[in-house]
């Protein structure tokens, strides 16, 4: 579910990360007034523990897998701002580690990953489960949780490629859905699985100081922080104005797109232009091999 | 057990690394953007993009095998991903062609960013360029603590997998699947407990000092000039 750079246009994936980056920095300063000092080894050894437990690939169907994605479970072990937080550590670190997901789509992913999947599971969790929740019922909570927050940001993925033009809403959006609503199941069901394993062996792990109460306003912020960006993103990527970037740009570039693209196929001389890949590609290797032999301080490498 | 997908190569030192983290990861997230706003006809702003990203890949003598093996990995998530592009309508190849081309270029960014900064440095940088403490911290943590959880994690695995046979009900999976997790989160929540009373004991205030900060130099200036003058060539070009 991670989106690669190149595929959001620049206006969406810009917006995205300017209010991304406003969550996270809400989060931050949220987290700060409350005690923070007692949460900092919580959070970072959630972050870690979901960047590992991602590795730990379970058979879905069709040779397909799933893995614990994690975020309706860090929000509601941990509440909304600390679990927003744990899940932007985590998708950070991915981008960064394992290029997974890109450097400008990172603010599309924060919010898809990070604040919508935390977000949904934690009030959906909490709607269906009280914090002295025992037995089936918390493992339904669970469950509901795990899943709508798997479901909702896989569409809210969708909508984003969709509204780019990378991939056809009509063929995305149903795509995404229908195979997170089975990814979901997985998540849904690991997340039950992890509750009724805690609620067992250290049920101090779910008590309430962990979430502090879910109160009105609580529920009201959280459905602001999904509705305005979802409704921000239809309006950017619907609006027929000009993408503000764009504009400050000289006439040439927008002249540029109607262009004929050397990338485009079926065009005659097909053969000129394989040699000319090859061609570059050998320029560019001599370039990087002067390049490097140029900077090298007597150092094999 | 082996680690080795973290700033495998930030150790050496070539000119790209002894760069500020702060002009590194500006001037790459400038680099990448400049990209994404190449129009799908420039093909001369995209080999441009490439060359330079070739010429800034020599010079930081990170092995060409390690970042083409790196690119090789993510591609197909990338080409996945597109997969839909050609059904989009009449252009649908070149989308796809465009897409795959983008995203691969910033690949490359990204691979030369991580691979040419220490994570401590990098996590430095993000923290003066007002990047909120918290995060950093988590950050520094998770980079502390995934090398052991991920040994944690084989371990179980193998002891999984070597006590299973055939075909279990996907119920029983689940199951065990969670307690394995439950288990990893307990383990895990104990030691890092444990780690985090003996830093606060020691002196640990939020922040991690760094043996030998990078600082601004002329090489930066270079560095921020020659991106510059990329985005200013592809957009003119």
């Amino acid at each position: 579910m991670h989106i690669p750079d190149g595929f959001l246009t620049n206006r969406i994936a810009l917006s995205m990360d300017v209010l991304s980056g406003a969550t996270v920095l809400l989060a931050a300063h949220r987290l700060k007034l409350e005690s923070a000092m007692r949460l900092i080894p919580m959070m970072g050894v959630f972050s870690s523990f979901v960047f590992a437990a991602q590795m730990l690939n379970f058979p879905v169907f069709g040779g397909t897998s799933g893995h614990l994605v994690g975020g309706a479970l860090v929000g509601i072990l941990l509440g909304p701002m600390a679990g927003l937080l744990t899940m932007a550590t985590v998708i950070i670190a991915q981008a960064l580690f394992l290029q997974d997901g890109g450097l400008v789509a990172l603010g599309a992913n924060l919010f898809n990953i990070g604040a919508v999947s935390v977000l949904i599971g934690y009030t959906v969790y909490r709607l269906f489960g009280s914090p002295e929740a025992k037995g089936k019922r918390l493992s339904a909570a669970g469950f509901v949780a795990g899943w709508f927050s798997v479901v909702v940001s896989a569409a809210a993925c969708a909508l984003e490629l969709g509204l780019s033009g990378a991939v056809p809403l009509k063929v995305g959006l149903p795509a995404m859905a229908g195979y997170h609503a089975v990814i979901g199941l997985v998540e849904g069901g690991l997340t039950a699985g992890v509750l009724s394993f805690l609620v067992r062996a250290r049920p101090d792990f779910l008590k309430k100081e962990a979430a502090p109460r879910f109160g009105f306003w609580d529920g009201v912020g959280g459905l602001i922080l999904v509705a305005i960006p979802l409704a921000f993103l239809a309006l950017a990527g619907s609006s027929s104005l000009p993408d503000p970037l764009q504009a400050l740009l000289p006439e040439p570039v927008a002249g540029a797109v109607e262009q004929e693209s050397i990338l485009s196929p079926g065009r005659a001389d097909d053969l000129n232009r394989v040699l000319l890949y090859i061609g570059i590609l050998v320029v560019g290797a001599i370039a990087l091999l002067a390049a490097r032999r140029l900077t090298s301080r007597g150092r094999p490498s | 057990m082996k680690h080795s997908f973290v700033d495998r190569f930030a150790e050496l030192e070539s000119p790209l690394h002894l760069l500020d983290a702060r002009t590194k990861l500006i001037g790459f997230i400038a680099l990448a953007a400049a990209v994404l706003y190449i129009p799908p006809g420039n093909s001369v702003a995209f080999f441009a993009a490439f060359f330079l990203l070739a010429i800034f890949a020599g010079i930081s003598q990170i092995p060409l095998p390690y970042i083409v093996g790196r690119t090789l990995v993510i591609l197909p998530f990338v080409l996945l991903a597109a997969l839909a592009a050609p059904w989009g309508g009449k252009d649908g190849w070149t989308r796809l062609a465009v897409l795959v081309l983008r995203s691969t270029l910033c690949l490359l960014v990204l691979i030369l960013l991580t691979n040419t900064t220490r994570f401590v440095e990098l996590l430095r940088g993000l923290r003066k360029l007002g990047c909120p403490r918290i995060l950093v911290v988590n950050l520094s943590f998770l980079y502390r603590y995934i090398f052991v959880l991920s040994d944690e994690i084989m371990r179980m695995r193998q002891a999984r997998d070597s006590r299973r046979v055939g075909r279990v009900a996907i119920s029983t999976e689940m199951k065990t699947l969670g307690s394995m997790l439950g288990t990893l989160m307990v383990r895990s929540f104990e030691r890092a407990d444990r780690l985090y009373q003996a830093m606060v004991s020691r002196g640990f205030s939020g922040e991690f000092p760094v043996a030998a900060p990078r600082s601004f130099s002329w090489r930066d200036l270079a560095f921020i000039a020659v991106v510059a003058l990329f985005i200013a060539a592809t957009v003119y070009l």
